[in-house]
């Protein structure tokens, strides 16, 4: 399921106070899914009892973001069978192993952000991800090609 | 990884990936890298649920199974042997002349599934490819009956549609044309997105008609739209190959000349190519053995000299044509249906298997061999007719040469 500005901003006290440093609850929101924020900041909905219950539905769905790499990449090991599609398309690792993973072959490198083992995908490396850092770019090229939803992002 | 890394062969798949790593702890792999769910799980559980020699369900030394079968065999007027699609090409003919010496049956599992289409293929009647070619030149890759995500894990990620390749460095999603027919929305069809296509068929021979009308510029009956974009698609590109599965086989309800018909036609207006998508690692292997030998891929009678749908496994069983079976590397018991699969355990069968299945514990005699890639090597061919030296992780010397040449001193 992926995680959304828009799902958290129902659920955070909606009243702009200002108090976790953003202009706006809804832009606390997206930093919250950027993992630039953490729920906690946002002290009234920690202070405030009428509050509790949104606290509570808050905390269990961010939950994946706990679990999920830095780039919002999350990978279900069960619900993948290894075919490796993700592997060979992945724009970084064509760049970087032309001849290993962007050709279908075992890859020659090490440097990657993906690898299968024991037949299933692995994260090696996400910092290489273009998902990742200043100039990020939205790519889902991995997930896209994964028919079995075994690849999901934070944010859909 | 680096130039000096030893790679291993899967025999889990026809795709036969040959590109394999594998760390190992003792006598044990810790790490498969690069291969499939399920072609990792060969390797890491090769020690598991493995069949001991026995004879009537008692354990006996291996010698004494030897024995036991080689007496079966000998006094069997009537022999049949199957299975062989999980050996190397070098047992098999040794199972190809012990079914010779016996004037025996022999058969695989290709009589049900593509051995049809793999003789059509080795008859020069239909135009073939190698997967390397594919993954250089073609542009139109498309899936007919066959839901490789599931049953070929690796064939589009190593060999098809998303590799790059010499002509084809700008990916899949430019360079390639992905076409899925198939009656529901497989793994496989799920795919399909920016040029693609998915075309749900649930008649496979009206899609056979229709790509036909379409290059005659007639109006088909049905998918008039999908066999004109496919059409247009082929025209681009001097290379475009169809891979068809079982449910391309079972569609066409034998009609194969029309299937070569429109094969033909699509080479009159481009270049399309067919490949037969099927499972079992060395099924065409056998196929291919056997036509060199008689001119016929399976269900074939050495007795006869002729290849003949009575001569399929399963039909001699029905009808009670043999009195023994020595089946290699194959568990009938778990796919035939209950009345045909129960005179297995009334006749003599000889089960030759590295695993123990619900074959070997009907079984009057088993004799365990080595499982492919792991503890033997040898030769398979590829679905798409390239021979795969396969590099084991070890070598047994109880291996399915072995067993099956030891059997075949009954005829020497
Ligand atoms: S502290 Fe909470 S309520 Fe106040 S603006 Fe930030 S998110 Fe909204
Ligand atoms: S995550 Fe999906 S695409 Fe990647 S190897 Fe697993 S099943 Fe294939
Ligand atoms: S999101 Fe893009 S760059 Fe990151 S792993 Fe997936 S395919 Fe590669
Ligand atoms: S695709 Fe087939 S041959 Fe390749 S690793 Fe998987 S099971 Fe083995």
């Amino acid at each position: 399921m992926a995680i959304t500005p828009m799902e958290i901003y129902k659920l955070l006290p909606k009243t702009n106070c200002k108090k976790c440093g953003e202009q706006t609850c809804m832009s606390f929101a997206f930093k919250l899914v950027n993992r630039e924020r953490k729920l906690e900041e946002c002290t009234p909905l920690f202070e405030e009892e009428k509050y509790a219950r949104q606290r509570e539905k808050l905390i269990e769905y961010l939950k994946p973001l706990e679990e999920a790499t830095e780039t919002g990449l999350i990978v279900k090991e069960e619900l993948c069978v290894g075919c490796g599609n993700c592997v060979v398309v992945c724009p970084v690792h064509v760049e970087k192993d032309p001849y290993g993973c962007g050709s279908g072959l075992a890859p020659k490198t090490d440097k990657l952000i993906l690898k299968v083992e024991n037949g299933v995908v692995h994260v090696l490396d996400m910092d290489m991800c273009r998902r990742y850092g200043k100039n990020r770019v939205l790519c889902v090229v991995c997930r896209e090609n994964c028919p079995t939803d075994a690849i999901s992002f934070l944010e859909g | 990884m680096s130039g000096n890394t030893e790679y291993y062969t899967c025999a889990g798949c026809s795709c036969l990936c040959d590109d394999i790593e594998i760390d190992l702890d003792g006598e044990n792999a810790k790490t498969v890298k690069t291969a499939c769910r399920r072609g990792s799980n060969i390797f890491l559980e090769y020690k598991e649920n493995r069949a001991e020699p026995a004879i009537e369900g008692r354990k006996v030394e291996f010698e004494e199974a030897i024995k036991k079968a080689q007496e079966l065999i000998e006094k069997s007027k009537s022999l049949a042997i199957y299975g062989m699609d999980t050996i190397p090409i070098e047992a098999q003919k040794v199972a190809i002349e012990l079914a010779e010496g016996k004037e025996a049956y022999i058969d695989n599992s290709s009589s049900y599934c593509l051995g049809d289409f793999v003789e059509m293929v080795l008859k020069k009647e239909l135009p073939t490819a190698t997967f390397d070619d594919v993954k250089d030149y073609a542009y139109v890759i498309f899936y007919w009956g066959v839901d490789p995500h599931n049953s070929l894990p690796r064939h589009m990620s190593r060999y098809t549609y998303y590799p790059r390749g010499k002509k084809r460095q700008r990916g899949y999603e430019e360079d390639r044309y992905l076409v899925v027919a198939d009656i529901r929305k497989s793994h496989t069809a799920m795919l399909v997105a920016k040029n693609a296509r998915f075309i749900q068929v649930d008649d496979d021979l009206k899609l056979v008609d229709a790509f036909i009308k379409v290059i005659d510029k007639q109006m088909p009956e049905k998918y008039a739209d999908d066999a004109v974009r496919v059409i247009r698609e082929m025209q681009k590109a001097d290379f475009n190959v169809i891979m068809g599965g079982l449910g391309l086989r079972y569609g066409l309800k034998g009609n194969y000349e029309k299937f070569k018909e429109m094969i033909n036609k699509m080479n009159e207006v481009a270049k399309v190519y067919f490949i037969p998508a099927g499972c079992h690692a060395n099924m065409r292997g056998f196929n291919e053995v056997l036509f060199e030998k008689t001119g016929f891929v399976n269900k074939y009678s050495f007795k006869d000299g002729e290849s003949s749908l009575d001569y399929a496994f399963f039909e001699l069983l029905k009808n009670d044509k043999v009195d023994t079976t020595l089946i290699i590397g194959s568990d009938p018991v778990n796919s035939l249906p209950f009345e045909i699969s129960k005179k297995l355990a009334k006749i003599n069968t000889i089960v030759v298997d590295p695993r123990k299945s619900f074959t070997t514990q009907i079984a009057k005699v088993v004799i365990p061999s080595a499982i492919s890639g792991v503890e033997q090597g040898g030769t398979m061919i590829r679905s798409d007719g390239v021979r795969v030296k396969v590099n084991s992780l070890f070598e047994r010397e109880i291996n399915d040469v072995y067993v099956l040449e030891r059997l075949k001193e009954v005829v020497a």
